[in-house]
């Protein structure tokens, strides 16, 4: 019996990206969520969080930095998750594809408004600095 | 759409899948919670940037008793669908045919316990904070 090559190709789709997206962008969710879940809501507290804190953080460029990390990786990520339950819901073609672009357009959207936000709030901080 | 929904709810219910059924379910419904509260949270904080008086507004909320109670189950979702993605993820891409199965359940206990305990200590910390800012307790207020 000669071997059957176990290696097989498959070609690249936008679902087969989509899935490996779920499973790679999971090593840096971890730490990127966990810290922020860990200071924000465990140890800080929203009774010691206000308008001054935040704008504090966002004049850092780390955190600045840290925070647009956060807010691309996780909202995409949890974007991708409701398109992917959608679609295991939702047995109409059409109505998927009707789906399938609310969730691209509330996910720009969302993305959009936050990181006007994060960027926005940093530079009127360093106008008012200045 | 409802009726495929429905079909859906009792297709979970009923569906034998055994001890791997679990964390299946729980991912979705832990995924969803945690993406419902980060739209949520994403939209109040950008307030910080377009209007301020509103955010303070937003805070208020958030240190509200039934917020703090919804926060604690919040940490609970996030530390159990990290760990379980991170077990699919392996069992995925670094084994093959997903892995034996007696591994498998084994896995799934282990997600579960090391989510208590990173969640418990978490919790308590949270619950502390609830009774002293909102009750009083502790020589709060």
């Amino acid at each position: 019996m000669t071997a059957i090559p176990r290696t097989v190709k498959i070609k690249q789709n936008y679902e087969i990206v989509a899935w490996k997206w779920m499973r790679y962008s999971a090593i840096i969710l971890i730490p990127l969520v966990w810290v922020h879940v860990l200071i924000q809501d465990i140890l800080v507290g929203p009774h010691y969080i206000t308008l001054d804190y935040v704008e504090k953080r966002w004049s850092m460029i780390g955190w600045q930095i840290y925070d647009i990390l956060l807010l691309s990786f996780t909202f995409a990520h949890g974007m991708n998750g409701l398109r992917q339950i959608m679609v295991d819901h939702i047995h109409s073609r059409q109505a998927r594809v009707m789906y399938g672009w609310f969730i691209f357009l509330a996910w720009v959207v969302i993305t959009l408004i936050g990181g006007f936000a994060i960027i926005g709030a940093a530079h009127k901080h360093l106008v008012a600095f200045n | 759409m409802l009726g495929s929904l429905r079909t859906s709810f009792t297709g979970y219910l009923t569906y034998r899948g055994g001890v791997g059924q679990i964390p299946f379910l729980l991912h979705r419904v832990t995924g969803l919670g945690v993406l419902f509260f980060l739209t949520i949270h994403i939209v109040d904080t950008a307030l910080v940037y377009f209007a301020p008086q509103l955010y303070e507004h937003a805070l208020e909320l958030f240190r509200s008793t039934p917020f703090m109670v919804g926060e604690i189950g919040l940490v609970f979702c996030v530390f159990f669908h990290g760990l379980n993605g991170l077990r699919i993820a392996y069992y995925d891409l670094f084994t093959t045919a997903g892995g034996e199965i007696d591994r498998v359940r084994k896995s799934v206990w282990a997600t579960f316990v090391i989510t208590m305990i990173l969640w418990i200590p978490a919790a308590s910390i949270m619950v502390y904070k609830l009774l002293h800012y909102n009750f009083g307790f502790f020589a709060g207020k």
